[in-house]
């Protein structure tokens, strides 16, 4: 009775693209008469092909036109031709590990505010993500709710996410509120250096951790329950089943996690511009608010520099996805 | 020593109770088979006798000493998985050390141990490699000798061989014997397979929906099934029942309050006078000839005879049995005499 009614509402449900189907297939039949089955995989692939091209690939050659530019103009044939002038601004260091000594020291501290950001943020995302798959995994009441608890901020606007939180931390917050309850201390949790570092990195991981968790449970569930069970009957201690068993199996999840958050932690933006604005000073300011400040929010626009600092950030961007490409490959040919 | 006791071993899975009260002994350096239909709770005891799982009542009892709250490495036993369960990311030679590992034991006497379980397997080419790169007899070996090296009290193995293909099970299934007399250790074994119980068996434990039907050894439980689930689940093809009324025209005489008559598909042989069945199929296997038929009333009966026998499908066969041959069974389905 009830697949029935499946069955009925599938059928309502497909009509129209079986209708849509049937529509194409004359003129399609009609095409690869003409262009043979080569040239269809070519016209199959051309609207990904269209989109791709629109969004992607003309935006990048613009962006390289806009970093060989000067002055404030906003259209391209108005802009002068000055070289490698933004990326010489950019790169022009005594040392660069000093953001003091480089002429254009905001990059700078943008720069190393954005290592240590995915430095941190990306080895709590493992290690939050693993915990989080270890609980999801183990045999607990209603585990399908805290799966759906876990993943649910994943599907938060990242802007949301930033508001709640700052709602959550400012200074007449709900958590001061509740500290005040308790006559604890208050905290400025986003206006003092090193709890709004805390709070950038803990927001983004909070943000997050569902999704990576979820690649690692879905390794964990991969692994058989017989390993376990014939490590049990080995005499194994279950720490010791972990780093010898669930570990190496895992590595490779691990290693898509790893290189996924550290590609999106290089990116990080959204949320934590929302939640802190970059301050206090310029403590939590990474590299995408640079760019953004740089080519769009300051009165004088400068895009050739924003162009120059975003085809940087895409060129470790680039090596990164490379890496996870490479890993992924290694994974599937184990 | 390994002498293991089950003292009304119950199990339940919610309301679901799958073992309803076992109660076994296996002796020293004995090999007892665990048989029957799946779903009957095989593996379920099993994993109670391994430690794997905690009964819902009862005792286990390993040389006299309560291990029912003993955690399944302290039991000192070792089982053999169906899937072999080897570890994946692990050589051969770490997949049997892993275990000798965890116990501390000294790197030399892993080593011997090792390097004795698989000159007595035949695996010691196989040392460096990973299960993925091994066949699945190759596996099955090393999932044995994982458990040999161990020197366990027991050895468990839940249908090792069902994951082979026919040649390879009946070579394992001689060798697991062979092994079984060399190392002289008790061994308790699942399947469904009656062919592997009757043959490695000192002792079949004939289980059905979580209870004993008949402990027993292979050849009594051929000549003497305690019930009629016993006669029919043990031998192939299974036995014909027979109503005292079908049977009449049988040599012998039933004994007093017998309901069911049993014969063996082999105890049948063309006669002069007897049964007179219809034949309906030949299935001609060279070594032997099944006959199917049915008798006067519509019930069907089987029976294989030695060799080739030319029968015509529709003719007509007259069939009797040895009286001693016969089996009776009262209305509860109980054996008689
Ligand atoms: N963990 C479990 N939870 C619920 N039911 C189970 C569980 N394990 C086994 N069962 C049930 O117990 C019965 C016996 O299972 P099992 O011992 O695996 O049978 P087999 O004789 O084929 O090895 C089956 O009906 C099975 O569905
Ligand atoms: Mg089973």
């Amino acid at each position: 009775m009830r697949s029935d009614v499946k069955t009925w509402i599938g059928a309502g449900v497909t009509a129209p693209v079986r209708l849509l189907a049937q529509m194409a297939d004359v003129p399609l039949r009609q095409w690869q008469r003409l262009a043979g089955r080569g040239g269809m995989i070519g016209f199959f692939l051309l609207p990904n092909m269209l989109i791709f091209g629109v969004f992607v690939l003309v935006p990048l050659g613009i962006n390289f036109a806009y970093s060989v530019t000067g002055g404030t103009a906003v259209f391209l044939p108005d802009r002068s031709y000055v070289g490698g002038a933004n990326f010489d601004r950019l790169l022009d260091c005594t040392n660069h590990f000093d953001p003091n000594s480089c002429r254009d020291d905001v990059f700078w501290i943008a720069v190393w505010n954005t290592v240590r950001f995915v430095g941190l943020q990306v080895t709590a995302m493992t290690i939050c993500a693993m915990i989080t798959a270890l609980i999801l995994n183990s045999k607990i009441r209603a585990r399908a709710f805290w799966r759906a608890v876990f993943f649910f901020p994943v599907l938060l606007s990242p802007v949301v996410v930033g508001l709640i939180w700052r709602w959550i931390l400012q200074r007449q917050g709900l958590l001061n509120y509740l500290l005040y309850q308790f006559d604890a201390e208050q905290v400025n949790w986003l206006t003092e250096r090193g709890w709004a570092f805390t709070a950038a990195v803990g927001v983004s991981v909070w943000a997050h951790v569902g999704f990576y968790a979820l690649i690692l449970l879905a390794g964990l569930q991969a692994i058989p329950r017989d390993l376990y069970e014939a490590a049990e009957m080995d005499g194994t201690k279950p720490a010791r089943a972990f780093w010898r068993i669930t570990l190496p199996l895992l590595w490779p999840n691990l290693l898509v996690v790893i290189v996924l958050s550290l590609i999106r932690a290089v990116q990080v933006f959204d949320e934590v511009y929302v939640l802190t604005g970059g301050g206090p000073g310029t403590s939590t300011l990474y590299l995408t608010q640079y760019i953004y400040e740089v080519g769009f929010a300051s009165t004088l626009r400068n895009s050739g520099v924003a162009s120059a600092a975003s085809l940087l950030m895409g060129g470790v961007l680039v090596v990164l996805t490379l890496l996870q490409l490479g890993l992924t490959r290694w994974r599937d040919r184990k | 020593m390994g002498r293991i006791r089950l003292e009304n071993i119950t199990k339940n899975f919610g309301g679901l109770q799958v073992l309803k009260g076992i109660n076994l002994e296996i002796e020293e350096g004995e090999l007892v088979v665990f048989v029957g239909p799946s779903g009957c709770g095989k593996s379920t005891l099993l994993r109670q006798i391994s430690g794997l799982d905690k009964p819902s009542s009862g005792a286990i009892l390993i040389n006299d000493r309560d291990v029912t709250e003993v955690s399944a490495a302290d039991r000192g036993l070792a089982m053999v998985f169906q899937s072999y369960a080897l570890y994946p990311h692990m050589t051969v030679k770490l997949n049997l050390a892993f275990g000798l590992q965890n116990a501390k034991m000294p790197k030399a006497e892993i080593e011997t141990r090792i390097a004795d379980a698989a000159r007595m397997l035949e695996i010691t080419p196989l040392l460096s490699r990973r299960p993925g790169q091994l066949s699945g007899g190759q596996r099955q070996r090393v999932a044995i000798g994982r458990a040999i090296v161990r020197d366990p009290t027991a050895f468990l193995l839940d249908e090792p061989l069902s994951n082979l293909d026919a040649e390879l099970r009946v070579s394992m299934r001689a060798e697991l014997g062979a092994l079984h007399a060399r190392l002289g250790a008790t061994m308790i074994y699942v399947t469904h397979d009656q062919v592997e119980a009757m043959t490695l068996a000192d002792r079949i434990v004939v289980l059905r929906g979580g209870q004993i039907e008949q402990v027993a050894a292979p050849i009594d439980l051929f000549e003497r099934p305690a019930n009629r689930f016993v006669a029919g689940f043990i031998g192939a093809p299974s036995m014909n029942f027979l109503t005292p009324e079908e049977a009449a025209s049988l040599n012998g005489t039933p004994p007093a309050g017998a309901a069911l008559i049993g014969v063996r598909p082999q105890h049948l042989e063309p006669a002069d006078s007897g049964l007179t069945l219809t034949v309906t199929l030949v299935e001609a296997l060279g070594t032997e000839t099944v006959i199917h038929g049915e008798i006067a009333g519509g019930k069907r009966l089987l029976l294989t005879l030695p060799g080739h026998r030319p029968v015509q499908v529709g003719g007509q066969l007259t069939v009797n049995a040895d009286p001693a041959r016969l089996h009776f069974f009262d209305a509860q389905d109980q054996r008689i005499g």
